[in-house]
């Protein structure tokens, strides 16, 4: 039986610390996703991930259990994010992974997905890149925060320190900027969604 | 809340597109959805602005992060003594405590006060001279008394002086006497089999790591192999295809009248 975030929390603080790297296995991809979209660095997205998970490990005897333990960690992450985009004074950006071309892709994804899906896939990757690029950081982290970690609104707006009409504004003008940008590179409507 | 839904109320417009929204309210926007083009549009091109979203995803990396807390040794330096069998650290305590014993001069005394215990010079000296109380009386008596007396005094701390050290010698003698008994060879034993239980596991698992290191790089240099195979194989195709048809166009230019 797997063991819940709330019980490995519980072991961890009692000393074992394999049960805290359990928590990191389980957490260790969503807040490196959430970091490297956040700030746009693949290597600072590393740092940040790992420096969330050592502040979390130093913080873990004042962890109460009010919030989520997942909730928290994006918490220490988002902080840190924000740390980063406030030292570094510069717009985010979003850089494509070293070492990695389309044959070698191609060679991972395997015969499901077509080199042409495969090169329009990462066209389009690199073209919403750059739309999230030209929003400002709240907005961003509104999106990135809905749209790939699946928070509710009271959620983001808990880690975001905002009202629920201030998601809910974030999130519209983020998408209506994003929606705009895309336009601008022929990706007008190509489909046709409902509102899920 | 009004009835209908108004073009205005984006914030109803975001919670109706994420679907975290009342189904009342739901209702309504959707009334709404069916007579204003506008706001149709708006949702459907927001909708696709959340598909195009999904296009884009972090590197797949391998993190591999590890909290191991070490074993508190592990993280000490090797102490200097670590190399010295038990028995022969347990000698050296036993020496350095007589040794000091017999610097300090502790003496434990059993009299009518209870157990005495006196360390250092001065106090033990105290007790030769209450003994040698009667003759001190005498000098008072007798004012030539006070060599004897003296003389005694001076015997007395020589005497003092030479049992201290033969404690401490006695002491030492004891301590080389002192050979690892039974217990001691049974846990020193036990020490050694632990150890090499330990340095045989940290073994296997670093012949584990390589190992897999090893396979790792090797079906990544095949792949690589194989990628710049394909490559040559394709460019060679492509080179060939291209002479095929200058041979061919040559052909046709050389002889016209076919």
């Amino acid at each position: 039986m797997v063991a819940t975030d709330e019980e490995l929390v519980a072991r961890s603080m009692a000393g074992d610390a394999e049960s805290f790297n359990q928590l990191v296995l389980r957490w260790e991809r969503p807040i490196y996703a959430l970091a490297y979209r956040v700030i746009g660095r693949d290597e600072d997205a590393r740092d940040v991930c790992q420096e969330t998970f050592l502040r979390a490990f130093r913080a873990l005897p004042g962890f109460k259990g009010q919030a989520k333990f997942s909730s928290w960690l994006y918490r220490i992450a988002l902080n840190l994010c924000r740390d980063w985009i406030r030292r570094k004074k510069r717009t985010p950006v979003v850089d494509m992974p070293e070492g990695v071309d389309v044959v070698e892709l191609a060679a991972e994804q395997g015969p499901v997905e077509s080199i042409e899906d495969l090169v329009a896939r990462q066209e389009m990757s690199g073209i919403v890149a750059d739309g999230m690029r030209l929003l400002p950081d709240e907005q961003r982290t509104a999106i990135v925060l809905k749209e790939y970690h699946g928070l509710t609104f009271q959620e983001i707006a808990e880690l975001q320190g905002c009202p629920l009409s201030t998601v809910k504004t974030r999130l519209y003008q983020g998408l209506s900027v994003l929606r705009r940008h895309l336009e601008s590179r022929g990706m007008t409507s190509l489909h046709n969604g409902r509102a899920s | 809340m009004s009835d209908t839904f108004v073009c205005d109320d984006k914030d109803t417009l975001i919670a109706y597109l994420y679907d975290e929204i009342d189904p009342i309210v739901r209702r309504r926007v959707e009334d709404h959805l069916r007579v204003c083009a506008a706001c149709a549009a708006e949702v459907t091109a927001l909708s696709s602005v959340r598909v195009e979203l999904a296009s884009w995803s972090a590197p797949e990396r391998e993190l591999d992060f590890q909290f191991v807390r070490k074993p508190a040794e592990v993280l000490r330096p090797a102490a200097w003594w670590s190399g010295v069998p038990v028995w022969a650290q347990v000698a050296a305590a036993v020496f350095v405590l007589a040794v000091s014993a017999a610097i300090a001069n502790v003496q434990v005394r059993s009299g009518p006060d209870g157990l005495v215990v006196s360390t250092g010079w001065m106090s033990p000296a105290s007790a030769p001279l209450s003994d040698a109380g009667p003759a001190t009386v005498a000098t008072r008596a007798s004012d030539e008394s006070w060599k004897p007396a003296l003389a005694a005094l001076e015997t007395q701390l020589r005497n003092e002086i030479r049992s201290g050290r033969d404690v401490g010698s006695n002491v030492v003698r004891a301590s080389a006497r002192t050979t690892p008994d039974d217990v001691t060879l049974k846990n020193i034993e036990l020490m050694i089999q632990a150890s090499e239980a330990r340095q045989n596991r940290e073994m296997a698992l670093r012949l584990t790591q390589f190992n897999r290191d090893v396979n790792v790089q090797r079906s990544a240099d095949l792949v690589k192999i194989d990628q710049i195979i394909g490559q040559v194989a394709a460019t060679s195709g492509a080179e060939m295809a291209r002479q095929r048809q200058t041979l061919n166009y040559l052909t046709r230019v050389s002889n016209p009248q076919q």
